[in-house]
């Protein structure tokens, strides 16, 4: 056990939600959104089927202490929760978790759509037993609609919310991010939406259900060109460089419409877009300031002020392969530089340029070890850093907002304690129940 | 009919582009008073940056800024001016909440920062949201969502194996961080009403994502293994790809792709059965995920053979017809005509003066007895000065026009 772990919380304590049940039904679809529950100190009762959850299997993995595969997915977001076993196709299972859902504050789950109310157990069906329960449910296209019995995975869902589409180089696949991410949007705003209807709850007393569609979540990685269609803006999401065709000069200095923003350097690569015109054409001054001091840009450029260089280009005074000349002098000029020694220099300089960071460069900043970001956890005798807080208070509170992680449970860690408290079962009946296969 | 759950809820919204005003949204969408200040002689970047209406770029009708900001009130005020931030120090006792996403310590040399806000409102929850958060080394560092997928780890992960990365589209991190911003805060609020006690949280778009790579990040701590993109392989399922399809009337080849993927033996008998009949589907070669991922390169080339002659509608009816996980890549066009986003009123149009109506996405979450939705379209520049400097605050109209005649209602 870490030092973390060694200053067990008493339950109720500390952590913003810390007065709150949460019972998470979900498989992998859906477990970040009650583990970021459980960060703020909600208690998170995992309910697994007596097999384990699906979340115990998936990539990636390592070797644990006994050097069996160990699912580094699940004991990502597996932690903070506690486990328990619960065959809800079983009539006793149901029968368990209404018991269970009387003293819950939030159920979270993400079956297809119908799987819940086949085994009575909807939201209609247990709010009845629990007016104020709050039941979100995490589906691909919602809970109803035309496609609500689609088959879906993280990649289809995706290509439906729309971020697909546009993620492609000229020519090229449309490619998703290779660590899934459309459920994990869904399930943050799983936790969101069960936290909106608990502020309608604490007027009323009553609960609700809370519907996501991971479609529509994953429209909000689409930065609103989901829209140009229903206002008319032909070709918007594409952008000039996936067409290879002149288009009008993005300005906004974000880099959200360039693809050529990768630059090889010494040691890796760092993501930089020369960003032109009144919002940030003044930082691409900056590291050109920078080009001339070293000697490594030809005169005509280091004069160049990139606020009003749209002007030129599109008065025909600067033409591409001018521009094409320009990037030529800065890829030269990055190349020989490390990472490190580019991100301090775009730091002092102001300059819109940053590591492109793999996760060891991530493990490895200074930067996370001086906010305290990760957190240890030792999992199966395996000793892994982990994401911890996703917020800090910065002035002095009585209580703290996020607890310290446990490790995630063992299948059935938590029978005892959970069937025992919450639906007063003797240990005689638990291990009935053990021994028909319920838990 | 219930309450919505915000009733009575005051937030100063000083945030701009994505990442902090996706934050008041959701607060305005469920029944929270949101005041967006914001200044024309400091345009947000996403009035900049679209959609615009006919394509045509105006700052007071972009589509992204609409959508990150329906339902709020619109002051305009000049903060760089002393006399503009007085007015946010008069709003201050209103509000249960600021938002805001400046630079950190620009609030502070402001004479805004939390100690200062906090003696006004002591009970006052701020939110700053920044790319690295307010403190540690790298604190000051600039930039937009694109360099924070960077710092995450995100610009690396979406690529072809052993290529130069494409990386994600748009600024990545700006979609993740308001998204376990406003849980905290929501959070902060509830025991604020339990405590009595406010708080100033400190939220990083980076921290945020990296939440996101969890595993990957546990896997680097437990094996050094370095996470790199597949192109849209998957170690779960084979096939597991975007395909290339037939050209449509309105729909270039080039736009045209369908995702599918088989997540089981059954799937992929499906799906073998579905493009080249019962031979293909009963192809012992075939039978198994792990033989299926040795002859990837064949099966996609067979599965982007038979979807090079379909469009991908046809394609996405097919597959679904045998139960095989499959759906058009979808492109606004797509997204503005799709069923399923229709049935579920994802896209909602508001009264606006100049677009005439500004179509906006509705909430991510649809609550079954309170449902969320935006109340106005998001404000032209100063488009509530009014309102809010005389009916909120209580000024006189020889304030105001003090204030308009210093130039700080712009």
């Amino acid at each position: 056990m870490t030092s973390n772990h060694a200053k067990a919380r008493p339950v109720g304590q500390a952590g913003w939600l810390a007065p709150y049940r949460v019972l998470d039904l979900t498989d992998h679809r859906g477990a970040l959104a009650g583990q970021m529950l459980a960060k703020l100190g909600a208690d998170v009762i995992l309910v697994e089927p007596p097999a384990g959850s699906d979340a115990r299997r998936m990539a990636p993995f390592a070797s644990n202490a006994q050097g069996e595969p160990l699912s580094l997915f699940w004991s990502a977001y597996g932690a903070g929760k506690r486990g328990i076993t619960c065959d809800l196709d079983s009539a006793e299972g149901q029968a368990l978790l209404r018991r269970l859902v009387a003293s819950a504050d939030f159920l979270i789950e993400s079956e297809d759509p119908q799987v819940m109310s086949q085994r009575g157990l909807d939201h209609a069906q247990l709010r009845e037993i629990n007016p104020a329960l709050i039941h979100v449910s995490i589906t691909a296209f919602g809970s109803d609609g035309p496609k609500a019995g689609w088959a879906a995975t993280d990649l289809t869902a995706w290509a439906s919310g729309g971020p697909l589409l546009p993620t492609r180089d000229p020519g090229k696949t449309p490619l998703r991010i290779a660590v899934p991410q459309a459920y994990l949007h869904a399930s943050a705003d799983a936790a969101g939406g069960a936290m909106v209807a608990h502020f309608a709850r604490l007027r009323d007393g009553l609960g609700q259900h809370v519907d996501i569609s991971v479609q529509q979540s994953a429209a909000q990685s689409t930065l609103s060109s989901i829209l140009s269609a229903a206002v008319g803006h032909a070709d918007y999401s594409i952008g000039q460089d996936a067409r290879n065709a002149k288009k009008p000069l993005d300005l906004s200095g974000s880099g959200a419409r360039t693809r050529r923003s990768k630059w090889l350097v010494q040691d890796g690569l760092v993501e930089m877009h020369l960003a032109m015109g009144p919002a940030s054409g003044r930082f691409t001054n900056n590291l050109f300031a920078w080009l001339k001091e070293a000697g490594a840009c030809s005169a005509e450029f280091a004069e160049w002020d990139w606020v009003a260089l749209p002007q030129r280009i599109e008065s025909g005074e600067v033409d591409d392969s001018l521009l094409e000349t320009a990037r030529e002098q800065v890829a030269a000029f990055v190349a020989t530089r490390t990472k490190r020694e580019l991100m301090d220099e775009a730091h002092r300089r102001k300059i819109l340029m940053a590591p492109i960071m793999t996760v060891q460069d991530i493990a490895h900043s200074p930067h996370h070890a001086a906010r305290g970001f990760f957190q240890p956890v030792e999992h199966e005798g395996l000793p892994l850093q982990l994401p911890g807080p996703f917020a800090f208070a910065m002035n002095p509170v009585a209580v703290q907002p996020f607890v310290a992680i446990r490790p995630a449970p063992t299948v059935g860690q938590d029978n005892m304690a959970v069937y025992g408290e919450l639906c007063g079962l003797s240990s005689n009946e638990i291990a009935a129940l053990a021994a028909k296969g319920v838990i | 009919m219930r309450d919505a759950p915000f009733t009575d809820l005051k937030v100063l919204d000083l945030s701009w582009v994505v990442a902090g005003p996706l934050i008041g949204r959701v607060l305005a969408d469920y029944g929270a008073t949101v005041i967006r200040v914001e200044s024309s002689k400091r345009v947000d970047t996403a009035r900049v940056m679209g959609p615009f209406p006919g394509g045509k770029p105006d700052v007071q009708q972009s589509a992204l800024f609409e959508n990150c900001n329906a339902g709020k009130l619109g002051l305009s005020l000049d903060l760089s001016k002393e006399q503009g931030r007085s007015v946010i120090r008069d709003l201050v006792p209103w509000a249960d909440v600021v938002v805001e996403s400046f630079s950190p310590g620009h609030m502070k040399r402001w004479g805004l920062g939390y100690e200062t806000l906090q003696a006004i409102k002591p009970d006052l929850i701020m939110v700053s949201t920044s790319l690295m958060g307010q403190t540690g080394p790298y604190a000051s560092f600039a930039g937009f969502g694109n360099i924070g997928a960077a710092l995450a780890g995100f610009q690396l992960l979406a690529g072809e194996r052993d290529a130069m990365p494409t990386g994600p589209y748009g600024p990545f991190t700006d979609f993740i961080g308001p998204r376990f911003g406003l849980l905290a805060l929501l959070a902060a609020l509830d025991q604020r009403r339990r405590t009595g006690q406010g708080c100033w949280l400190d939220v990083s778009q980076a921290e945020a994502g990296m939440q996101l790579l969890a595993p990957q990040l546990a896997d680097f701590s437990a094996s050094a293994t370095i996470a790199l993109p597949d192109g849209n392989r998957d170690p779960h399922m084979a096939p597991h790809g975007v395909f290339a399809c037939r050209a449509t009337a309105g729909v270039a080849a080039e736009d045209a792709w369908v995702a599918i993927a088989a997540r089981n033996d059954r799937d992929w008998h499906a799906l073998a059965s579905a493009i080249a009949g019962p031979e293909l589907a009963s192809d012992a070669r075939y039978a198994t995920l792990r033989l299926r991922q040795q002859a990837e390169d064949e099966i996609e080339k067979l599965i982007a053979d038979w979807t090079a002659q379909r469009s991908p509608h046809e394609v996405q009816a097919l597959l679904q017809a045998h139960g095989v996980p499959a759906h058009v890549a979808s492109a606004s066009a797509d997204m503005v005509s799709d069923p399923q986003l229709m049935a579920r009123q994802h896209f909602v149009r508001l009264e606006h003066p100049l677009m005439g109506t500004s179509p906006v996405e509705t909430s991510r979450y649809r609550l079954s007895d309170t449902p969320g939705v935006p109340v106005r379209a998001a404000p032209t520049f100063g488009r509530d000065n009014l309102f809010v400097l005389r009916d909120i605050l209580g000024y006189d109209q020889a304030r105001i026009t003090e204030l308009e005649s210093a130039g700080v209602l712009v």
